[in-house]
C-alpha cells in the first residue's frame, strides 16, 4: 500500500502529542512530511515548544514545524486567560519529563509551509488538522487552487451528541468557528472524527498500566501523558476513561476499518447564542444539502486501545 | 393512589391521536380534564376537528378547545402533508365529532382548567407549545398550578425537521423556550427516545388482533403513519413520538433519563429550535427537564397493545 503523505496541523496538548506519536509509529502507512502549529490548546508560543519538545523526544527533528496562527480569524481568543489550563496544564502539556526543544521552527509561518508542502508534493496531501482549524481556512482563503491537492482532511472537531466546552459546542470549532465554516464549506473531502466517536476512544487505567508495563521509553512517556490528562476526564467530565480525541484522526487514517461513519452534510454554526460553535450534522439527511463530511460515529474501543498500545511500543523498538 | 389531573395540548396527528388513546386507556390514573389543541401537524381547525373525531372514537367527553393557529412569534412552518396527510389525520374512517361543545378558547380553557384545580395539574404538550408559552407569559400567577410538563419534543442527538431541530419545537421556538425557561419539571421526551419508541409492522399486527374498535383505529393510524417513517425516514418501524409523553406518566420504569438543563435556542442560522441539551453540566445551571434517552421498547410496546384492548 502506499504512504498517506500528511500534515499535521495541531495545538499540542496532550492528545495532539500522542496523535504526533502515533503518526511517527505507523512509517509503512503515513509520511509525515510537516507539522504546522495553532493556538489552541494553549497560547502559540507553548503549542509550538510542545509540538518541538515532543517530536525532540521521539527524535525526529527532521520534520519541518512551523508557527501558525496565534488568534482566531475573527474572534477574541479564548486561550490567553489560561482557560484551558485545568485540561492541559500551564505549559499545555504538563505532566512528564520532557527534552527542551532541540530544534527550531523553520524561518516561515504555517501558511508559507502548508504552501511549500503542498505544492512540491507530487501526490496529493492530506492534512490531519487536531486544533482549531485557522490554518486551514487561511491556507483555502490564499490558494483556494490549492484544494485541488488535497486528497481529503482527517480532522479532530465537533460532534452532534454534545459539546465539551459549551453543551453544544466542541472546544476547536468553538474557539474559531468561522475557520471551521470555511473548511467544511471548501468542498475538500472531510473525515470528521468529533465527540460522538472520541468520547468512545477512550484508554482506561487497566489498559494505561499495560502501557506502561511495555516499559520503553515512549510507552512510559505515553501513560504519563495520559496520568495527567485523564484527571480532567475521570474527574470533571465522568468518562469512563482517558478519551485521546486527536489521536483518532491518526488511527483514522492508519485503520478505517475500526471506524464507523455517515456521510452527510455539515454545517458550522456561527450566530447562535447557545450554539455557535456547533457541528450541525444531518445524518438523518432531512435537510438534502450536499454531503461535506464523512462523520465518525463508532469505533471498536478495545481494537482502538489494543493498536495505540502497539503503536506506542513500537516507537520503542 | 389519587389520579394525575392531566391536561393534553396536541395537534392531531397519528401520534397524537395515539397519545389520546393511550391516556383515555388508563382512567384510573389520569384526571383528563381537559384537550386543548394547537396548529402543527395540520391547521388549527383541523387538528381541533380531529381532536374531537379520535375522543369521539374513543367515547370519552371530555372539553376540547381551538388554541393558536400561528406561533407566537414566527410564521407556521407548514409542509406536514407528507407526514400526516391533507387532513392532517389521513387513513382510518373516523367519526364525526359528537361532542358535548365547549365554547372556549384554548388559552380560556387552559386558565379555567388550572384556577378550578385544587391540586397541580400535568401538562402533556405533544405539538408546538404555542398554547403554552400565551399562557405562562399572559398567565405567569398559573405557574404554580402547573405540577410537571410531560413533552414530546426536542432531541440532542439530531433533528427531524432540520439537522438540528424537532418539528415541534422548531414550529414555534420561542413557545418552547417560554416552556423550557418557566421553571416548572419538564419531561423531554425528544427524538433520542422516541426514534426508539416504534411499533414494527408485525406488532402492529398484533395490536390490530386485539379486534377492539380502538387498537383497530390506531393500526390503521400506524398503517398510514408509518409509510413516512419506512420509506423517508427509513427507521426499523413507525415511530411513536406522541405516545412516549403519556406513557412516561404511565409507566416511568420502562424509560431511562438524565437530569439536565435544557435550553432551545431562537437565533442560530442551523440551530434555530434547537433543544440545546447541557449533558454534561458545563453550565452549572438549574437542571430544569428530565431529558428521556432509553426505552425498554419491548415493555412499551406491550403496554401499548394491552391499554389500547381496554378501550371500547
Amino acid at each position: 500500500m502506499p504512504k498517506i503523505p500528511i500534515i499535521m496541523d495541531c495545538d499540542p496538548g496532550h492528545d495532539d502529542a500522542i496523535a504526533l506519536l502515533w503518526a511517527l509509529s505507523e512509517p509503512e502507512k503515513l509520511d509525515l512530511k510537516a507539522v504546522t502549529i495553532v493556538a489552541g490548546n494553549q497560547t502559540l508560543a507553548n503549542t509550538t515548544r510542545n509540538a518541538l519538545r515532543v517530536l525532540t523526544f521521539a527524535g525526529r527533528t527532521d520534520i519541518p514545524v512551523a508557527m501558525g496562527a496565534d488568534r482566531p480569524l475573527m474572534r477574541p481568543s479564548i486561550f490567553e486567560q489560561g482557560a484551558t489550563e485545568m485540561v492541559h496544564g500551564q505549559s499545555g502539556l504538563d505532566g512528564p519529563a520532557m527534552p527542551e526543544p532541540g530544534f527550531e521552527p523553520v524561518p516561515m509561518r504555517a501558511l508559507d509551509l502548508l504552501i511549500k508542502t503542498i505544492e512540491e508534493s507530487e501526490e496529493k496531501i492530506t492534512l490531519v488538522p487536531t486544533g482549531p482549524l485557522t490554518n486551514v481556512a487561511a491556507l483555502f482563503l490564499v490558494r483556494p487552487d490549492l484544494k485541488a491537492k488535497i486528497e481529503r482532511i482527517s480532522l479532530m472537531g465537533g460532534g452532534s451528541y454534545t459539546g465539551n466546552w459549551t453543551p453544544a459546542a466542541e472546544y476547536n470549532i468553538y474557539v474559531d468557528p468561522e475557520a471551521a465554516s470555511i473548511v467544511f464549506q471548501s468542498g475538500v473531502p472531510i473525515v470528521m472524527a468529533g465527540l460522538d466517536v472520541t468520547h468512545q476512544a477512550y484508554i482506561t487505567r487497566e489498559e494505561n498500566e499495560e502501557l506502561r508495563q511495555k516499559g520503553g521509553r515512549c510507552a512510559v512517556f505515553t501513560a504519563e501523558l495520559i496520568d495527567f490528562f485523564s484527571r480532567y476526564h475521570y474527574e470533571v467530565e465522568k468518562l469512563p476513561g482517558c478519551t485521546i480525541h486527536d489521536a483518532c484522526a491518526v488511527a483514522y487514517l492508519c485503520h478505517p476499518e475500526i471506524f464507523t461513519g455517515v456521510d452527510c452534510h455539515v454545517d458550522i454554526e456561527l450566530e447562535g447564542s447557545l450554539t455557535a460553535g456547533t457541528t450541525v450534522c444531518d445524518p438523518g439527511n432531512y435537510e438534502g444539502k450536499n454531503h461535506n463530511a464523512t462523520v465518525l460515529y463508532g469505533v471498536d474501543r478495545e481494537r482502538f486501545a489494543e493498536l495505540f498500545i502497539e503503536a506506542m511500543s513500537r516507537l520503542d523498538q | 393512589m389519587a389520579k394525575i389531573p392531566l391536561i393534553i395540548d396536541c395537534d392531531p396527528g397519528h401520534d397524537d391521536a395515539i397519545a389520546l388513546m393511550l391516556a383515555a386507556s388508563a382512567s384510573e390514573v389520569f384526571d383528563l380534564r381537559a384537550v386543548t389543541t394547537v396548529g402543527g401537524a395540520q391547521s388549527v381547525d383541523k387538528t381541533y376537528y380531529n381532536a374531537r373525531r379520535v375522543l369521539t372514537a374513543i367515547g370519552l367527553d371530555v372539553p376540547v378547545a381551538r388554541g393558536a393557529a400561528q406561533p407566537m412569534v414566527r410564521k407556521a412552518l407548514g409542509g406536514t402533508e407528507i407526514v400526516h396527510g391533507e387532513s392532517g389525520l389521513d387513513g382510518p374512517k373516523l367519526p364525526e365529532p359528537d361532542l358535548t361543545p365547549c365554547d372556549l378558547t384554548a388559552f380560556e380553557l387552559l386558565c379555567k382548567t388550572l384556577e378550578e384545580a385544587e391540586e397541580p395539574v400535568t401538562i402533556c404538550p405533544t405539538g408546538p407549545m404555542t398554547n403554552i408559552g400565551i399562557l405562562l407569559a399572559v398567565r405567569p400567577d398559573l405557574k404554580g398550578k402547573i405540577r410537571e410538563f410531560s413533552i414530546m419534543g426536542g432531541g440532542f442527538y439530531m433533528g427531524n425537521w432540520t439537522a438540528a431541530a424537532e418539528f415541534n419545537i422548531l414550529a414555534d421556538p420561542e413557545a418552547a423556550k417560554i416552556l423550557f425557561d418557566s421553571g416548572i419539571p419538564v419531561i423531554m421526551s425528544g427524538l433520542d427516545v422516541t426514534k426508539k419508541a416504534y411499533v414494527t409492522r408485525e406488532e402492529n399486527e398484533v395490536l390490530r388482533a386485539n379486534g377492539n374498535r380502538c387498537s383497530v383505529l390506531a393500526a390503521e393510524l400506524i398503517d398510514y403513519f408509518s409509510r413516512y417513517h419506512y420509506e423517508v425516514e427509513h427507521l426499523p418501524g413507525c415511530t411513536l413520538h406522541d405516545p412516549c409523553a403519556i406513557a412516561y406518566l404511565l409507566a416511568p420504569e420502562i424509560f431511562t433519563g438524565k437530569q439536565c438543563h435544557v435550553e432551545v435556542d431562537v437565533n442560530g442560522q442551523y440551530t434555530l429550535g434547537k433543544t440545546v441539551v447541557d449533558w454534561f453540566d458545563h453550565t452549572h445551571l438549574p437542571k430544569n427537564a428530565l431529558v428521556l434517552y432509553e426505552v425498554d421498547r419491548p415493555a412499551f410496546v406491550e403496554l401499548l397493545i394491552r391499554q389500547l384492548a381496554k378501550l371500547r
